[in-house]
């Protein structure tokens, strides 16, 4: 499905995004590194308030400033660090070789302007002068999306679509400049379940016709195994498990990936009820001596409690941040 | 996948076909949305009478609105004792009250429109730019805060002092004074606004800051902020009318609503038609100018035609 080119087309090390608020620093994102090759998508779980969105716009550079501030590491495109460009370039690279999907279409689009004006506006943004051709490409754009008739819904406003339409327009308008790389935050959430198949169908296809890179931010598995080639679990601002999407599903190393499989329901087996994961994230704030995992975890030791652990390789493309990997089946 | 694909598929497509059968009566232009409403028509209707008037005012006029006759208090035609001659009646000075009227409307409408222009326009700029570039947000709104510390009357008795009675001095005690609440209510508008995902969306995109405050921001924020400034048309109209009662306004042997309301304010017992005529104009067009600007409001957002 890709072709394995060495150097990768997105790379983050390290990266720190913080917050600064009234009750003290709060580390959405503290050391996160990660990489993607071109044309491969790569997925990033964890549940609510873990960082992945932070980390979607930490990419982008959109967090807010202030209260956000990037706090160290790098993100390096191409090999050129971004957090590094004038607002200037990165605004030429945002909707032009980066592109973005929110996670709600019900709200991210412009709704006193036409679809149409707005992929438009997104073209002109990227160079494109001529406005009858941009209109064109716009059109061109909606029905690659599969938007039914797209040489009049072009003039529609957003309140005129429904959800999984809109979701199409925001796929359309993030492409719409062919970027290399794209960052998708939740893009099925809030959508029903058999339209969440088509978008992401859509999504599969748009990645085989066009190339870019995908980046899949999610806390649904189930959309991981389906769409993604390599995958990153993060908790509470760590990477806490790195992996190609076949060897995580088939023996994960962190409690916590382990935790969230389990919570995932079998068709299989007859349950009353649901597997849940004991406890809650730390509050953010909180600085914890040891692992963050330590208070939920059911392999826990004195020694998880007092000292962090790094996040060591365990084989290709393979690492886990765990005192206790690997794990031996039976602990699952 | 592809079975939920296919099946929906011509589902999708039933979907699309109402909206196609529906999409002329949606097409239809602004304006002939807005003839649809009587309310709206009504109001314009009305307003468009006045301004008619006002501009016209030397043709339609009646009488000279500045010179004093000898029928003095006379009331109007359809009361007892009126006289065919003088429409709405005369005032204490024997002045024919409905050329005034007509030229005392050019001057309040003037008053008010161009106050309100400047100070609604550097207001909600101001408001929106707090909203937009959050760093500036505390220093503008305190500045904000310190000008609403200042009343309207005292601008205008300290600009009369300087540049002397007349009309200027007013618009100006006026215009800045509607600086700060234009402000408030914009910056309230657009820091919600500035919430939206669009917004966010609108960067991901990677427009300029430029493009993002005019089209995202400024777009979304105008509606609420234009029946707000039309609003406040009607409340600078009374404030005008104030300071022109405090002697700050108009000169008195012109013509100006608010001081004939004023002045008919002496004769209020034996000739209520001096003060309550003006008055009466004075509601009238505060009234057209809200309707007119909520009209306005539901036709031009797109979207309240969900």
């Amino acid at each position: 499905m890709t072709d394995p080119t060495d150097a990768p087309l997105l790379e983050v090390r390290d990266l720190q995004v913080h917050f600064d608020t009234e009750g003290g620093t709060f580390r959405a994102v503290d050391g996160v590194s990660f990489s993607v090759r071109r044309g491969a998508t790569l997925g990033i779980v964890g549940e609510s308030g873990c960082g992945k969105s932070v980390t979607s716009l930490g990419v982008m550079r959109l967090i807010p400033r202030p209260p956000g501030r990037y706090a160290g590491g790098e993100v390096l495109f191409e090999g050129k660090d971004i957090l590094k460009l004038s607002e200037n370039e990165m605004r030429k690279l945002r909707g032009g070789r980066m592109g973005m999907i929110f996670q709600e279409p019900m709200t991210s689009l412009n709704p006193v302007y036409t679809i149409g004006d707005q992929i438009i506006e997104s073209l002109r943004a990227h160079g494109w002068k001529d406005k009858a051709k941009a209109r064109a490409r716009a059109i061109e754009m909606l029905d690659l999306v599969r938007l039914p008739s797209p040489e009049t819904r072009v003039d529609d406003f957003p309140h005129q679509l429904s959800g999984g339409q809109r979701q199409r327009v925001m796929i359309a308008l993030a492409l719409a400049n062919d970027p290399e790389l794209l960052i998708a935050d939740e893009p099925t959430t809030a959508l029903d379940v058999t339209i969440q198949a088509q978008i992401l169908e859509l999504m599969r296809d748009l990645r085989e016709r066009t190339g870019s890179a995908i980046v899949l931010i999610t806390h649904d598995l189930g959309v991981v195994a389906e769409t993604c080639d390599d995958v990153v679990v993060m908790y509470a601002g760590k990477v806490v498990e790195k992996a190609p999407v076949a060897d995580l599903f088939a023996s994960a190393q962190h409690p916590y990936t382990l935790g969230l499989m389990a919570a995932v329901p079998r068709l299989d087996a007859r349950t009353d009820r649901l597997e849940t994961i004991p406890g809650s994230v730390p509050p953010p704030y909180l600085q914890l001596p040891g692992c963050r995992f330590a208070g939920r975890c059911p392999l826990a030791t004195d020694h998880c409690r007092s000292a962090p652990p790094p996040l060591k390789e365990i084989g290709p493309g393979r690492a886990v941040a765990c005192w206790r990997a690997p794990i031996e089946e039976a602990a699952a | 996948m592809t079975l939920a694909e296919a099946s929906t598929a011509p589902a999708a497509a039933a979907a699309a076909a109402p909206p196609e059968d529906a999409a002329p009566p949606r097409r239809k232009s602004w304006f002939r949305r807005l003839l649809r409403d009587k309310a709206a028509v009504a109001a314009m209707t009305v307003l468009g009478i006045i301004i008619f008037g006002a501009i016209f005012a030397p043709l339609l006029a009646t009488h000279d609105p500045y010179v004093n006759s000898r029928s003095v208090m006379t009331p109007p035609v359809w009361q007892a004792g009126g006289e065919a001659e003088h429409l709405l009646g005369t005032d204490g000075q024997g002045r024919d009250i409905f050329s005034r009227i007509l030229y005392g409307s050019r001057l309040t409408l003037l008053i008010g429109l161009v106050s309100v222009g400047i100070g609604g326009f550097i207001g909600s700029m101001i408001g929106l730019l707090s909203a937009f570039y959050t760093r500036l947000d505390a220093w503008l709104m305190r500045l904000m805060d310190m000008m609403l510390s200042f009343p309207a009357i005292l601008l205008g008795l300290a600009l009369v002092a300087v540049m002397g009675q007349g009309a200027v001095p007013v618009i100006i005690a006026l215009a800045v004074s509607s600086i700060p609440d234009c402000a408030r209510i914009s910056r309230g508008i657009a820091v919600g606004v500035m919430k939206m995902e669009f917004i966010e969306a609108g960067r991901a995109v990677g427009l300029s800051d430029r493009d993002l405050f005019r089209k995202y921001l400024l777009r979304n924020c105008i509606s609420s902020i234009m029946i707000f400034i039309s609003l406040r048309f009607g409340q600078v109209i009374l404030i005008g009318a104030a300071l022109s009662f405090l002697g700050l306004g108009a000169r008195p042997p012109m013509a100006e609503l608010g001081m004939m309301a004023s002045q008919g304010r002496d004769y209020l017992l034996f000739a209520p038609h001096i003060a309550v005529i003006p008055s009466v104009v004075i509601f009238i067009i505060v009234l057209c100018a809200n309707v007119a600007g909520d009209a306005l409001r539901d036709v031009l957002d797109p979207r309240l035609q969900a």
